[in-house]
């Protein structure tokens, strides 16, 4: 068993665990991230992709709301290249009560959001596929923002700093000296070696499997409720501006044009555990129905996939009256203040937008009991990719194809070039398809896998010196990873191409009777 | 004009009915969406290839299919139509435009032929240039690739051969610079184009000649010309002096395009008109006939009048039949009704995608002699036939029973349609008779 000595042990890689671990490296603490998966698996890689104006907030939560514009005013800046300044419109379609666009012009205005009410006309040329319906407008600066980009970008930021990200280690025991935590015992899941990480404090960042992690450590009564959304990506930017129903937050009242799809979210319901991302019909036709509210005809578009994430919402057993106290603002649990087990805080709720915030919140607490307060740095310093202050645009891809037109492509989708691809491979090391999903954007396009899932294995084979079965189970892997997503919203056009997929896969290659593949 | 019989889909079930009732005498129109599903499909004759285990012999597993499945496409047809069909087909191609070009093989035997991905894919008649493929044969193989090309991985394929024979064959992979004068990357289509130039078969086989061992089958991907494949291959195993074999490729397929050109010639030779670019947007009958159909062509919309209707638009993947955002089925061409579709709240699939799936088998219910039933059962239209994907009860991919479904049904739709002309103009004929007996 190996050892690791670190100042720092972050639990859950995801942005808010990644956003405290690029946090604690830039104040110069050794620091280890950990998680179970890829980074950005869990939560942060299955919303929509909103960077939040506050626009959503201002009339339910306006806390919330002034929260999420600084937040997003400072991620405009460090964090350029993760963003799409897309603009946001709030719209009260003929559905909607009209005189919430009152409550909601004052909230802005109370909370900071910087709001401006355009006339519908103006609304529907900047967006012509919207309700022609509707009957106000107003533009805000809610933007769209690529979690797995972002969560690279936070992941070199904390390697360049000198801390280390081990993705695929899972936490199998929590250490305690006494009242203190002092490190864990984690697992590569991928060649079950172990690692005996010591560190002067741990931070649980396990957002929806947050509650599994403070048990780990003795700790009784952290109980996240794992609150499901779906999401339904459609394969076109049916809008280039976020455009949300001007209502109290609801069901279905958002679509966020993100990279080539625009992104209709979401649901909430209650589940029983955080791995348990069943996409029920019911969601689906639902969100197909709220989408045709926004956009006339969206109900008969191509969907390409749908996809669930659970919200981490936070229940104190120790609270009175457990229901009223969720929150959707982020809970830092200090656990020696409030269950006497020092050196361990955790960190869960709050909003991918304000994930910054959280994390400065937490390495702040760590300071004050560690009594070594340093000061907070992720304001000012741009992560690795953003030095430039320039946003993220539509036109990147092509724009590099252009200039770069001799490399062949694997992806024609996503226009991944194959010397692109081949780095990937090399720099991640991976046997996993879905890893380079994660990194490239692979097989996320219209066609969902069915010509780059085999050149994709091909490659890897060949680059990553994969045995037969391995490759084969890469695979076989990648399309089932993909079918996962796609199936609960088949219809149209969509279910066309999956089934020339199928000819392609199991008709022209067979891949059901690839040697040594048994059914599991 | 007023055609006989108008077939809808140039596919192989569509062409292979045009073809046979052309050749036949019969006035015939194909229309056509695009350029038919040939070109997805790996050019192989595959009959039936799983039915549950592997099958070794199709003909009698085809048999046994139909009598436990009654509502399987083969079950309506039987095997002799399917034997029948098949050896019809060689003869075709062996008459057809790539001639001496052929297909070989056996209707009591599948070969075991290597896909892109060196999986041992069984397939009754196959093109003569992947014959030396099949890997019953055992003995030794090197799997050749053209470098920086996307659509075929010799590596991988080999590795999986190795172990899918486990033991009985040496098969290893290489790769070679693709031909000059490409103009661009190395895909299938510009590989096949350029082999299809003089010389360039030639350079080819030298380079073909310092690869690997005398014993040694070369495996190369499907990509031996569109317009000559008989003489490339000839001219590699000459001077490479030993056999050579195509593996299909990812679509476009060009073993698949030599069979749509040439079912495409055989048809105009007949007679018959190929008009692509239509699709039907609606049909107009009374009683039990459908008289003629509403196209849309190339700048508007035509009403042909016809006498028969062959339905060969294919299943979904064709765009025959789609399925609407409130999860209803339908059949885009005629209006048929859909058997074997799960209703709005029951579930469609299944969460693996290898499993069997409840909407894997939906399409067009038929009697035995192809006509389209309703909902209740019913037979709908005395004069449509319906033939290939579009049929319902078989999952053809799974299966590997989709040329033989699509071939059989057409050959058979052809016959039927021969058999009531020939005996309406035998009737017109006593009538007329009548008096002066």
């Amino acid at each position: 068993m190996s050892q690791i000595e670190a100042d720092l042990l972050v639990i859950g890689g995801g942005a808010t665990g990644a956003g405290v671990a690029w946090d604690a490296s830039l104040r110069g603490y050794r620091t280890i991230l950990v998680d179970r998966s890829d980074l950005a698996d869990g939560t942060s890689g299955r919303f929509h992709g909103l960077l939040h104006s506050g626009g959503r907030y201002v009339v339910k939560d306006p806390r919330a709301a002034t929260e999420c514009i600084k937040e997003n005013l400072i991620l405009r800046q460090v964090a350029a290249a993760t963003i799409e300044d897309t603009g946001g419109l709030f719209v009260s379609t003929p559905a909607d009560d009209l005189s919430y666009g009152d409550q909601f012009l004052q909230g802005c205005s109370d909370a900071g959001v910087p709001v401006e009410e355009i006339a519908t006309d103006e609304a529907l040329r900047r967006e012509p596929r919207v309700n022609p319906g509707i009957r106000r407008a107003f533009a805000v600066p809610d933007g769209s923002i690529d979690a797995w980009k972002l969560l690279s970008a936070l992941a070199s930021g904390i390697t360049e700093h000198g801390g280390r990200v081990l993705t695929y280690h899972t936490v199998t025991a929590l250490h305690r000296d006494g009242d203190a935590v002092t490190g864990a015992t984690v697992r590569n899941t991928r060649t079950d070696e172990e690692i005996e990480v010591t560190a002067a404090f741990t931070i649980n960042a396990a957002g929806a499997w947050a509650g599994q992690i403070a048990a780990m450590a003795g700790i009784e009564g952290v109980t996240i409720v794992p609150g499901r959304g779906i999401m339904i990506a459609m394969n076109h930017r049916l809008v280039n501006t976020v455009v949300n129903r001007c209502t109290m937050p609801a069901d279905g009242d958002i679509i966020v044009p993100i990279r080539t799809v625009s992104v209709i979210g979401t649901t909430d319901v209650e589940a029983d555990d955080p791995d348990d991302l069943t996409i029920a019909q019911d969601e689906v036709d639902q969100m197909l129905d709220a989408g045709e509210q926004l956009v006339p005809g969206f109900r008969n578009a191509r969907a390409l996939r749908a996809w669930a994430g659970v919200r981490p919402l936070f229940r104190d057993a120790r609270a009175q009256g457990s229901d009223r106290d969720i929150s959707r603002a982020h809970t830092l649990l200090d656990h020696r203040e409030r269950d006497g087990v020092g050196r361990f805080v955790t960190i869960t709720s709050g909003k991918l937008t304000t994930f910054r915030l959280m994390a400065q919140d937490t390495v702040d607490a760590m300071g004050a009991q560690l009594g070594d307060p340093r000061p907070c740095r992720t304001r000012e310093q741009p992560l690795p990719g953003s030095e430039r202050g320039e946003y993220y645009t539509l036109g990147t891809r092509l724009r590099a194809r252009e200039s770069d037109g001799s490399d062949p492509l694997v992806c024609e989708c996503e226009m991944i070039p194959r010397a692109r691809l081949e780095a990937a491979m090399v720099d991640q090391g991976t046997v996993n398809l879905d890893d380079i999903r994660r990194a490239l954007r692979l097989g996320m396009g219209p066609c969902q896998g069915g010509f780059c899932t085999y050149r994709a294995t091909g490659i890897l084979h060949e680059v990553g010196h994969l045995d037969g079965a391995t490759a084969d189970a890469a695979l076989l892997g990648f399309l089932q990873e993909r079918w996962k997503g796609t199936w609960p919203i088949l219809h149209g056009d969509q279910l066309r191409q999956s089934r020339l997929d199928d000819w392609i896969y199991q008709g022209v290659l067979d891949v059901e009777h690839l040697p040594d593949w048994t059914a599991t | 004009m007023k055609p006989d019989v108008i077939v809808v889909g140039g596919g192989m079930s569509g062409l292979a009915a045009g073809v046979g009732l052309a050749e036949a005498g019969a006035s015939v129109l194909v229309l056509a969406k695009g350029a038919g599903s040939l070109q997805l499909a790996p050019g192989t004759i595959d009959l039936l290839g799983y039915a549950g285990e592997r099958v070794a012999s199709p003909l009698s597993a085809i048999t046994a299919l139909a009598e436990r499945d009654p509502g399987h496409p083969y079950a309506l047809l039987g095997a002799d139509v399917v034997g029948d069909a098949a050896r019809w087909l060689s003869s075709r191609v062996a008459d057809g435009p790539l001639a001496p070009y052929r297909y070989v093989g056996s209707l009591q035997d599948n070969m075991l032929l290597p896909t892109a991905v060196g999986v041992p894919r069984p397939s009754a008649l196959v093109p003569e240039t992947m014959a030396a493929g099949d890997l019953r044969q055992g003995g030794r193989m090197v799997v050749v690739g053209f470098r920086g090309m996307k659509d075929f991985h010799p590596a991988l394929i080999a590795d999986n051969l190795l172990r899918a024979t486990g033991g009985a064959m040496e098969v290893r992979a290489t790769q070679i610079d693709p031909p000059p004068a490409l103009d661009g990357e190395p895909g299938t289509l510009r590989l096949a184009r350029a082999l299809g130039r003089p010389g360039v078969a030639e350079a080819l086989a030298t380079r073909l000649a310092a690869v690997g061992r005398d014993d040694e089958v070369l495996a190369l991907p499907a990509v031996l010309s569109i317009g000559d494949p008989h003489g490339v291959w000839e001219t590699l195993q000459r001077v490479a002096g030993r056999p050579v074999c195509e593996i299909p490729t990812l679509p476009p397929s060009v073993p698949g395009l030599r069979l749509f050109d040439t079912l495409r010639t055989l048809l105009r030779r007949a007679g018959g008109r190929l008009v692509t670019g239509s699709y039907v947007v609606g049909a107009k009958g009374s009683g039990d006939h459908m008289n003629a159909l509403r196209v849309h062509v190339s700048g508007g919309e035509r009403i042909y009048a016809t006498r028969w209707v062959v339905l060969a638009t294919g299943g979904v993947a064709s765009g025959g039949l789609t399925l609407d955002a409130d999860w209803r089925m339908r059949e885009t061409a005629l209006g048929l009704d859909v058997a074997g579709v799960p209703a709005p709240r029951q579930a469609r699939f299944s969460p693996r995608y290898l499993d069997d799936h409840p909407l894997g088998r939906a399409g067009i219910a038929a009697d035995r002699e192809l006509r389209p039933l309703d909902a209740r059962g019913r037979r709908r239209w005395e004069n449509v036939l319906v033939v290939g994907a579009a049929l319902g009860g078989a999952e053809p991919w799974r299966e590997k029973s989709g040329e033989g479904i699509a071939l059989a049904s057409g050959h058979r739709a052809a016959q039927l349609i021969l058999v009531a002309e020939r005996s309406a103009s035998e009737t017109a004929a006593t009538k007329v008779a009548q008096p002066i007996a």
